[in-house]
């Protein structure tokens, strides 16, 4: 009985037509959004390959704080200059891509991930179940992610992977509220209802017809706070509680190179901060092209 | 006949009214102080952190180097740290003597001294304050003190039940403790010590204003006071952020900023009219906990010593603090009682190579982590750089500076596997507090991570004697073991940057950073103007 | 109407509860503060006095209890770091943070909706995409460089402003552009979807088709129903602000509720953190209630949502 309502059924946005859907506007896919992505992807990817130099060491015969390579003082084999270590800025903005694709895809992924389990178990099982999330997303939105941030630091020790967790554990609620907005609409769907009358499980519900629907939102929420946590690692490297260093990590890069904007050291700020704008701006314009795409209706996001 | 009697009078008369004039103006000038008559203008301080309260207090002294500049604008002491001075200039006290046997010290107060409420500062005072104290060392105070005499109505004399050779720098020097800093003993019962620290009244060159918690200390000069203040309103701002300190001194919004970033002191040094105060503050040295472990590498003496041989002292000091630290030779600052002085360490890295291949290493070790004090990460950095030039490969790990105090105090099952620590230190008083916190077992940062049976027997040693020379020579014993042995590793002695604006009336930076204890602009009533 | 109110009450109480149980939870995790509180040559029993002094000693469900018990009586405790209670510091410092956050939603509906707005109507032209590139640079430049760069810009080169702290409108402005520069760009894209939604309405399309004039349009028709997500989330971002501002409390030396809770973490000064997050909390959870219950006034479709 399940198999034929799982047949009869037509459901928008099962998996085969969403691909269908971004399959076909691949033709106005937002082309500088994806060369930048694909871009850094690679950077990432072949980082040791590509960088000249060891991103934690200072560079033998270089000085602290070299110019570009365009300036007086700069050299070749540091083009793009070198931080108050002696370490080569061009090394640690590739390496750099590494901790940022990891922080932002992963910390995204995670606070994802949580956000929409909770966000399904509280807007399909509902009950008290529903009113024990939504209570507890509240009181975390209530909560200053500053606090959070800082004592979870503490507590586990600072390093990247942590701070993906952190990340992650902040930013769940966007995702909690929208999804179970959308399960709920999708309860009261024939689709959905057909087969529970039909005896199909709760679980069986849930990953057949529920989830591939909310994945739409997901995902386009994912695709605009991969911009958000990117920043938010910047910001945690202020409070003094990021990605510790000598990792090299374009938000720590910014933060520890504050004191030189006022010292007139100028690349050392313009360089990390062109590249987190260079993949915000990747990850917005993509996920504006898949919010057209997937979902029109989401264009209030 | 008649003119020299008509002369006679006038002369009285003009004798009489100048008799009187003299009176009268000798009255009213004894009346207004030296202060406030001529004190005008402000300062602004931009502070480098936050404020805690407890710094408003005398009595609640944490034993940091630290509310000394506060405690120098709002209190006075008896006697005090002041100019080269280390422990013994005269405060509130015009004189004092210490017995031969040491058990027993007498001050005699000023006359006409006052607190800031128009009360006069009393021996009864004194004695609460000294009997009331709750800060660092009480305990060692109230041990060791027998009595507090109130000899006459301007003598107070301490009597200790055995000699207390160390009593001159603890009571003293006030970044170490503060029980000869005197509050009013009415007014503190009346408001509670909380109430103090909201509305604090001393016997200091200036009188709180206003205190916004936190965030402002607006003070204004005590015209009751027994010097002259030159500075009617002195401000302090807490400004964590540097380059916003710096950006207050270009703009001409603060005249004094402590503590300017190692990538800013190049420009701050240029701007017009400012003048960069390096001052000599904290050292910063390596430790090396669980050497006593045969199987660590740092047990043999040999590899401590090709660390300290790698390590490129006068590099991190150019880097760090534009070369205005010092690359000194021992761990403890010389501006303490029986410190020795050290020659400047060698570098030679072959030398430190050839150690390590004759203590079994020929290429190198791993260490597991290199903790720097929190957050001089840059400096851990540099050091992990020059280690691996000889072989010696480490990470760097940092840490909040509330969890690494903790780890401190956990002591070595928080230090697990080979490990080094970078610490910074700034102890003032005596070598001893350097050795107790630092170094004894069970001391408050080192707790069982060094434990030195030999010279630890020697410093209980120390601290039993009551002869000055006996206790002279076991200091520099002691002191020459850790650093023949390389227990401790010292880096350099880090310059505090400060920096002075135009509107500060200062020759050279000394002129508004005298005194060589600390690395604040103390005493505040010296600091002047332009016009 | 009325049980729905009462059942949001009720929700609200349930939310605090937790939050404060997380707060309380979260500071005690992180391992004895008293290390931090005592003199550098404190011995174990200096340490024990103090942790009985502050009632750290109890074990952790008497402390909750004692903590809630005072909090329902409005004693939030005493911070260890001011020696004030944590009330009254917090009252002191709202002032400044409400200030700021006000002028930083200001800011972000004064750059925003125009810009959104321009960018709707004169949609996929070059001041669209002008408008989308500024959106854009507000959200990918962290709050602490922007305000940086304003006081090195503005500060020192143009001495047009003072550096920082609280005082007059020319304190606040940097401070507020700071801080309200991300909320703009959210601000913008709302406004412009929200905008292009009612243009494309069925309603505009026929006043349009009557010959009104575009400006007229706007201004009478579309302006108005597009705002009504903008100004919801302009409220939402307020309260999210007067939280968020700790960085640029920071850089600014503005005497706000996010420096006062930063410099109480790094100082482990439990009663500060917890009472001032139960504070903002107790704030943040009192406006949504508020709003909730304004809605339903104003929808009462939304009186039937659980």
């Amino acid at each position: 009985m399940a198999r034929i309502a799982a047949q009869t059924t037509v459901a928008p946005g099962r998996t085969g037509s969403r691909l269908r859907a971004v399959v076909k506007g691949a033709r106005d896919a937002p082309l500088v959004a994806i060369v930048i992505l694909g871009g850094l992807i690679l950077v990432a990817l072949f980082a040791d390959l590509i960088a000249p130099h060891d991103p934690t060491l200072p560079v033998k015969g270089a000085n602290v704080f070299d110019p570009p390579f365009w300036m007086e003082g700069g050299s070749a084999t540091t083009p793009l200059g070198t931080d108050f270590l002696g370490r080569d800025i061009l090394s640690r903005l590739i390496y750099g891509a590494r901790v940022s694709l990891i922080v932002g895809l992963m910390g995204t992924l995670v606070a994802g991930s949580i956000g929409t389990a909770l966000g399904i178990a509280s807007g399909y099982v509902g009950g008290w179940v529903d009113q024990i999330i939504m209570r507890v997303t509240d009181a975390w939105l209530a909560l200053p992610a500053i606090v959070f941030a800082i004592f979870l630091a503490a507590m586990v020790g600072p390093s990247m992977w942590n701070i993906v967790v952190i990340l992650g554990a902040v930013y769940w609620t966007r995702y909690a509220r929208v999804i179970r907005g959308e399960v709920l609409t999708l309860r009261e769907r024939e689709f959905v209802k057909l087969a529970e009358i039909a005896g199909a499980s709760r679980w069986r519900v849930i990953k057949r017809h529920i989830l591939p629907n909310v994945m739409n939102t997901a995902t386009v929420l994912a695709s605009l706070t991969v911009g958000v946590v990117i920043i938010a690692e910047a910001s945690l490297s202020f409070l003094g509680v990021g990605v510790p260093p000598p990792e090299p990590a374009w938000g720590l890069m910014l933060s520890e190179a504050r004191p030189t904007l006022m010292a007139g050291q100028w690349w050392l700020t313009v360089f990390p901060g062109a590249c987190i704008l260079l993949i915000v701006l990747a990850t917005q314009l993509f996920g504006d092209w898949l919010r057209v795409r997937l979902d029109p209706q989401l264009r209030n996001l | 006949m008649r003119r020299p009697r008509f002369e006679a009078r006038r002369a009285l008369r003009l004798l009489a009214v100048a008799l009187i004039l003299i009176s009268v103006g000798s009255a009213t000038s004894q009346l207004s102080s030296p202060a406030g008559a001529a004190a005008k203008g402000k300062i602004v301080l931009a502070w480098h952190a936050g404020f805690a309260s407890r710094w408003l207090d005398p009595q609640e002294h944490d034993g940091t180097a630290t509310p000394d500049n506060f405690l120098t604008a709002l209190h006075d002491a008896l006697v005090k740290n002041q100019g080269t001075q280390l422990y013994d200039h005269p405060g509130l006290a015009e004189r004092f003597t210490i017995a031969a046997d040491a058990k027993s010290a007498t001050f005699t107060l000023r006359k006409g001294i006052k607190f800031h409420n128009g009360e006069p500062v009393t021996p009864q005072d004194v004695k609460f304050s000294y009997e009331n104290y709750r800060g660092a060392k009480a305990d060692v105070f109230k041990k060791k003190t027998e009595r507090v005499e109130i000899v006459d109505d301007r003598t107070i004399r301490f009597v200790f039940k055995e000699p207390f050779l160390d009593f001159a720098t603890l009571f003293g020097t006030a970044n170490v403790a503060a029980p000869g800093w005197v509050v009013p003993e009415k007014y503190y019962k009346q408001v509670g010590a909380d109430g103090f620290k909201q509305k604090p009244i001393g016997a200091g060159p200036y009188k709180l204003l206003h205190l916004e918690p936190g965030v402002k200390i607006e003070m204004e000069a005590f015209d009751g006071y027994y010097r002259p203040v030159n500075v009617k309103q002195l401000v302090m701002i807490s400004v964590p952020e540097p380059a916003t300190r710096v950006a207050m001194l270009e703009r001409g919004e603060a005249d004094i900023i402590y503590f300017v970033p190692g990538e800013l002191i190049n420009k701050v040094g240029k701007l017009p009219g400012v003048t960069l105060a390096p001052v000599l503050s904290g050292s910063f040295f390596l430790e090396f906990p669980g050497f006593q472990d045969p199987k660590n590498p740092f047990h043999d003496k040999r590899v401590r010593e090709a660390v300290s041989l790698a390590i490129d002292r006068r590099a991190i000091n150019q880097a760090e603090t534009a070369g205005m630290g010092k690359p000194t030779g021992n761990w403890i600052n010389p501006d303490v009682q029986y410190a020795i002085e050290w020659p400047e360490f060698e570098r030679n890295v072959d030398k430190a190579r050839q150690l390590l291949r004759e203590a079994g290493y020929p290429n190198g070790f791993n260490v597991d982590w290199v903790t720097p004090l929190p957050s001089f990460y840059s400096r851990g950095e540099r050091v992990i750089a020059q280690l691996r030039e000889i072989g010696i490969r480490g990470r760097l790990q940092t840490m909040e500076r509330g969890i690494f105090l903790q780890r401190l105090q956990g002591g070595l099952k928080d230090w697990p596997g080979v490990q080094i620590i970078l610490h910074g230190a700034r102890i003032g008083g005596s070598w001893s507090f350097w050795y107790e916190g630092h170094f004894k077992c069970g001391g408050f940062n080192s707790r069982d991570r060094i434990c030195v049976k030999d010279l630890d027997g020697k410093f209980d040693q120390y601290e039993r004697s009551i002869n000055p020379t006996e206790r002279k020579k076991l200091a520099e014993e002691i002191q020459r073991g850790i650093l023949e042995n390389y227990y401790l590793v010292p880096v350099f002695r880090h310059a505090f940057v400060n920096a002075i604006g135009p509107r500060v009336v200062a020759q050279k930076w000394q002129d508004v950073f005298p005194t060589i204890t600390t690395g604040y602009a103390y005493p505040w009533e010296d600091l002047k103007v332009k016009e | 109407m009325r049980q729905f109110i009462i059942r949001r009450i009720l929700y609200s109480i349930v939310t605090l509860g937790i939050l404060s149980a997380t707060i309380f939870l979260i500071v005690r995790l992180t391992g004895d503060p008293v290390a931090l509180m005592a003199e550098a040559s404190a011995r174990p029993e200096d340490l024990d006095r103090i942790r009985h002094q502050w009632g750290l000693d109890r074990s952790w469900p008497v402390q909750y209890v004692t903590f809630m018990q005072n909090a329902f009586r409005g004693e939030l405790g005493k911070s260890f770091n001011y020696r004030l209670p944590v009330s009254e510091l917090y009252f002191q410092r709202l002032p400044n943070s409400l200030t700021l956050g006000l002028a930083a939603t200001l800011i972000s509906l004064l750059i925003g909706v125009p810009a959104g707005i321009i960018s709707a109507v004169k949609v996929n032209t070059a001041w669209d995409n002008v408008a989308k590139g500024v959106a854009l640079l507000g959200l990918s430049i962290p709050g602490f460089w922007l305000g940086l760069v304003l006081i090195l810009v503005f500060s020192v080169w143009l001495r047009w402003l003072p550096t920082s702290g609280a005082g007059d409108w020319r304190h606040v402005i940097m401070p507020a552009l700071a801080l309200g520069w991300y909320f703009a760009a959210s601000m913008l894209r709302l406004t412009r979807s929200s905008m292009l939604e009612v243009l494309g309405s069925e309603y505009i399309k026929l006043a349009r088709l009557k010959g009104l004039p575009d400006v007229v349009v706007i201004a009478l028709h579309a302006f108005k129903n597009a705002l009504i997500p903008v100004f919801t989330l302009a409220g939402v971002n307020m309260v999210v602000m007067i939280n968020a501002a700790v960085i640029i409390e920071v850089i600014f030396a503005w005497p706000g509720i996010g420096r006062l809770l930063y410099e109480g973490i790094f100082q482990r000064d439990f009663p500060l953190v917890q009472g001032v997050v139960i504070m903002a909390g107790f704030m943040i959870v009192g406006i949504n209630l508020v709003v909730d219950i304004l809605y339903a006034f104003i929808d009462p479709r939304i009186r039937l949502t659980r």
